[in-house]
């Protein structure tokens, strides 16, 4: 990766934290010194505007996706620096909730991957108020936040089955004892998915009673769905198009399914946390993802752009799309959860 | 004497506040949390639906694997300590093999080797419909504990058998079967507690093996509900639920860990004579066939078959095709090794390397002082952190250190040492009341000073507990995922960190290929203080005052 090349290396640190981190490690410079010795980039570069700090950010998007957007932003504006954290969505989550219990979020920016996180972190304080001037659909964004990349919920299914055409059909006997399902408790795509087909009135939760009673089988996640679909242990699943189309470009042997009435959309929203306000190289940052300069470099890496007209990883052309009530699925999760796992669990 | 005085007030200074730093703070910290914040939600949590059976899943299963890890890594560690075993080397590094591999890995190469549409069954069309069950779960938690029992135990043969005894048994016409009842498996007896005890909180805390496998049966344990609680933590009080299951967690490891150190422990410490000679009565070498055909279908089934479907799930393209040659690909190796991993392998070995010498001392000064009054309990404390779910302990470290290490290698190091102070304290334990107190005096009085004395009187015979307990501490902090995922930050990012970032936890092949090279790279040392345990062993028995007997004519 060209990012390796970076002379980066411990401890970089904002200014804020820098001398009480350093005193805590003392004790432990024997490791420190084995990170590296550099010393933290100089702030303040040129320009008129203040794009220059070296900011933090948060996110659970993948390297693939996010480090040539980081490269990208930081080769736009010298002096920039973005130091990342990338983890799965719980170990986010579970980090900034340290954070916030042990000294406040140190992230300026965080970037998600459901909207539902999102969601609590406003209101909570801890993001939002701002957002930058974009042309991402509306019901991609909020006043507090901007669907930057967007996950698609496929149906996919093994060599020598018929691939289904709709949702309901995994429900058939075509299908008996071979569905497969991710764990709307362990990925939040997955919740995603819980989300929009018990709001449909056509599914409900009885859709997944309909796949219980149809054999279907739970796995923890998407990734999962993909591969024992493409190893042919199951005829079919539910799983998001970037883990099947990088499964079926690298040759597994699995069919890809837009069904009817949709493949359900589940924005990856980025936001810009409360203590940053005054940041305008964060800003800068959450103003460039959901630009079409971007957005491109989004798509380019893989991931599907929020911004309609650029062109992403592959859409079939009569392929619809839908949506779950994202603000409605806040305060129904909990008890959805419950539900279902009363039709998964043991 | 005021001197050891002084010396045990120092230790017992050094232990209490480690203890306290890694172990109590973080514990306090979120009972604080959930005191603060959750107050009136803790009853609802507690009788949410479907904790019940989590717990029940949970207990069930963490006795279930003693029951069973525990009587296979002891018979291993019998098995392997007959000197005419055919091939004893070479299964002595095997039967360490699972240490190597994440929990995780180890689950996906069950499914991969005994799953539909697995490797047994793409070769004779035979799978096992159970793996993917709460009976897959437990086979593969033995599988992955058995190796720590074996050492436990192997280390106890080393340092507490009385291979004099067992002989002059033999020789008497005492059966083998009788000699291991009444001499070797009562001498073994603190080994044997410190390994159940250790197994059984490990499994306690287990995450990655009931979420991969036990996922389709529905099996969910307090750790696979801690998780699904973290992934939505995000709402407070999903947080607060998954910090009150973590609390659950340590309240019951605490119910059953302490009666156990308590009762248990002095009860099976004997004051004996130090000698030192860990082969054991040859026996005959029909037994040692048998127990090498034994030895050699465990490693197969429980390892062999599931490597190697891991190595061909790694050079194999993309999943679902045929691991044959015009399938293969080294893209899952060079994605493992680039220049980027490089940097971070050098950093995930040398923090493995620190925090397992920083865990054989304070591993050792706990086992040290637990034999006195004053000491007890410190080993039951120390316990507490492996039970918590890498998650949530890591999660207990930042909510308590977060504001002045977060991001740092330093934090990184303290998650290590929190998770892994029972890996080493458990074995030195074990070995360690062999040491008889009148020698250290009486190396002492002729003039020894101090510090020599300690070293060729304490230090020697521990030598193997020691130089096992770095070595297990070591191996599992080089592929730790789960803490040093959630804690690092710019610069101090781990190997597992690295690769995992780069391909998902469900990419099989990516990861598939770092168990490999992470194999790889860990044979090379692994052997290398395989070879350094047997030469301290050879040493030692050739130092023995006990010529070996002549194997007995007859054998019943």
């Amino acid at each position: 990766m060209a990012r390796s090349g970076t002379p980066r290396k411990f401890p970089i640190m904002t200014l804020r934290t820098s001398f009480a981190r350093l005193a805590a490690v003392l004790p432990l410079m024997l490791i420190a010194a084995c990170g590296g010795s550099e010393q933290a980039p100089t702030t303040g570069g040129s320009g008129a505007s203040d794009i220059s700090e070296t900011i933090t950010l948060y996110t659970c998007v993948s390297d693939t996706t996010i480090q040539p957007v980081i490269e990208a932003f930081e080769d736009d504006n010298p002096g920039a620096t973005i130091d990342l954290f990338r983890a799965p969505t719980a170990d986010l989550n579970a980090r900034v909730a340290g954070d916030v219990r042990s000294g406040g979020l140190q992230a300026d920016v965080i970037w998600a991957c459901d909207p539902l996180t999102m969601q609590d972190y406003v209101a909570q304080d801890l993001l939002g108020g701002w957002t930058p001037e974009t042309e991402v659909a509306e019901e991609l964004r909020t006043e507090d936040y901007v669907g930057v990349a967007v996950l698609y919920m496929v149906a996919v299914s093994a060599e020598g089955v018929t691939p289904p055409e709709s949702w309901s059909d995994l429900t058939g006997d075509a299908y008996a004892d071979g569905v497969v399902v991710p764990d709307p408790g362990f990925a939040a795509s997955a919740l995603g998915a819980l989300g929009y087909f018990s709001q449909d009135p056509d599914f409900g939760i009885e859709y997944y009673q309909a796949l219980k009673d149809n054999g279907a089988v739970q796995v923890s996640a998407p990734d999962d769905v993909t591969t024992g679909v493409a190893e042919g242990v199951y005829k079919a699943g539910i799983t998001n198009a970037n883990s099947a189309y990088a499964a079926q470009n690298a040759g597994s042997p699995i069919e890809i399914v837009w069904p009817e009435p949709g493949a359900i959309a589940i924005y990856g929203p980025a936001a810009l946390a409360a203590d940053a306000a005054d940041s305008d190289t964060a800003k800068a940052f959450l103003t460039y993802i959901a630009s079409e300069e971007g957005q491109t470099v989004i798509a380019e890496a893989g991931s599907y752009p929020a911004l309609e007209g650029v062109s992403g990883p592959t859409i079939p052309e009569d392929a619809s799309i839908v949506f779950p009530d994202w603000a409605a699925l806040a305060d129904q999760k909990d008890d959805l959860l419950a539900d279902y796992q009363q039709i998964f669990g043991a | 004497m005021a001197g050891a005085r002084y010396l045990r007030g120092a230790t017992l200074g050094v232990v209490t506040v480690a203890a306290v730093s890694v172990v109590l703070t973080p514990l306090l910290v979120m009972a604080r949390t959930v005191w603060i914040e959750g107050g009136a939600d803790v009853a609802d949590i507690l009788t949410a639906r479907g904790l019940s059976s989590a717990v029940k899943n949970t207990f069930l299963l963490a006795v279930a694997v003693t029951v069973l890890a525990v009587p296979l890594g002891t018979a291993l560690a019998l098995a392997l300590r007959r000197p005419n075993l055919p091939g004893r080397a070479f299964w002595r590094v095997v039967i360490l093999l699972p240490v190597l591999v994440p929990d995780f890995v180890l689950g996906y190469s069950w499914l991969r080797a005994y799953g539909r549409a697995g490797f047994t069954d793409d070769l004779l069309g035979v799978h096992w419909p159970g793996v993917q069950t709460p009976v897959g779960v437990t086979v593969v938690v033995v599988v992955n504990a058995v190796p720590l029992v074996y050492l436990i135990t192997a280390v106890g043969l080393a340092a507490r058998s009385e291979p004099a005894m067992e002989r002059a048994a033999r020789v008497s016409g005492g059966t083998a079967l009788s000699v291991l009842r009444t001499i070797t498996l009562p001498l073994l007896g603190p080994a044997t507690a410190t390994a159940a005890v250790l197994v059984f909180v490990l499994t306690l805390g287990t995450f990655a093996i009931p979420q991969v496998m036990g996922s389709p049966a529905g099996f969910s344990t307090i750790t696979t509900r801690i998780y699904s609680n973290l992934a939505r933590s995000s709402d407070p009080l999903a947080f607060t639920e998954a910090v009150t299951l973590a609390l659950l967690l340590v309240v019951i490891a605490v119910l059953v860990v302490a009666p156990a150190d308590a009762l248990l422990g002095p009860r099976l410490r004997v004051t004996r004579v130090a000698t030192t000679d860990s082969t054991s009565v040859a026996g005959s070498r029909a037994g040692g066939r048998w127990a090498a055909t034994g030895i050699a279908c465990y490693s197969v089934l429980a390892m062999g078959l599931p490597l190697l479907a891991l190595v061909a799930t790694a050079i194999t393209r993309a999943v679902g095709l045929a691991p044959t040659p015009e399938n293969w690909t080294l893209d899952n190796f060079l994605a493992v090794l680039n220049a980027r991993n490089g940097e971070a392998l050098g950093r995930s070995v040398m923090l493995a390397a620190v925090a397992a010498s920083v865990l054989v001392v304070l591993g050792g000064l706990v086992a040290a002082l637990e034999r006195s009054r004053s000491g007890r309990g410190l080993a039951t404390l120390v316990s507490l952190t492996l039970v918590l779910p890498g998650s949530t302990l890591a999660l207990g470290l930042l909510l308590a250190y977060g504001r002045w290490l977060g991001g740092t290698l330093a934090i990184i190091l303290l998650a290590y040492i929190a998770k892994l102070w029972a890996f080493a304290h458990r074995p030195i334990s074990g070995a360690l009341d062999r040491l008889p107190p009148d020698e250290l005096h009486a190396a002492r009085i002729s003039g020894a000073a101090p510090l020599t004395a300690m070293r060729t009187v304490v230090l020697r015979p521990l030598a193997p507990a020691l130089l096992a307990a770095w070595l297990v501490c070591f191996l599992t902090a080089l592929h730790e995922v789960t803490m040093s995922s959630l804690l690092y930050g710019p610069g101090s990012e781990t190997l597992a960190v690295v690769v995992l970032n780069s391909a998902e936890l469900g990419q099989v092949g990516v990861t598939s290929a770092l168990s490999v090279v992470i194999t790889l790279v860990l044979l090379i040392p692994a052997l290398g203080f395989w070879i350094a345990i047997r030469g301290l062993n050879r040493g030692k028995a050739s130092l023995s005052p006990v010529p070996p007997v002549p194997e007995p004519a007859h054998v019943g």
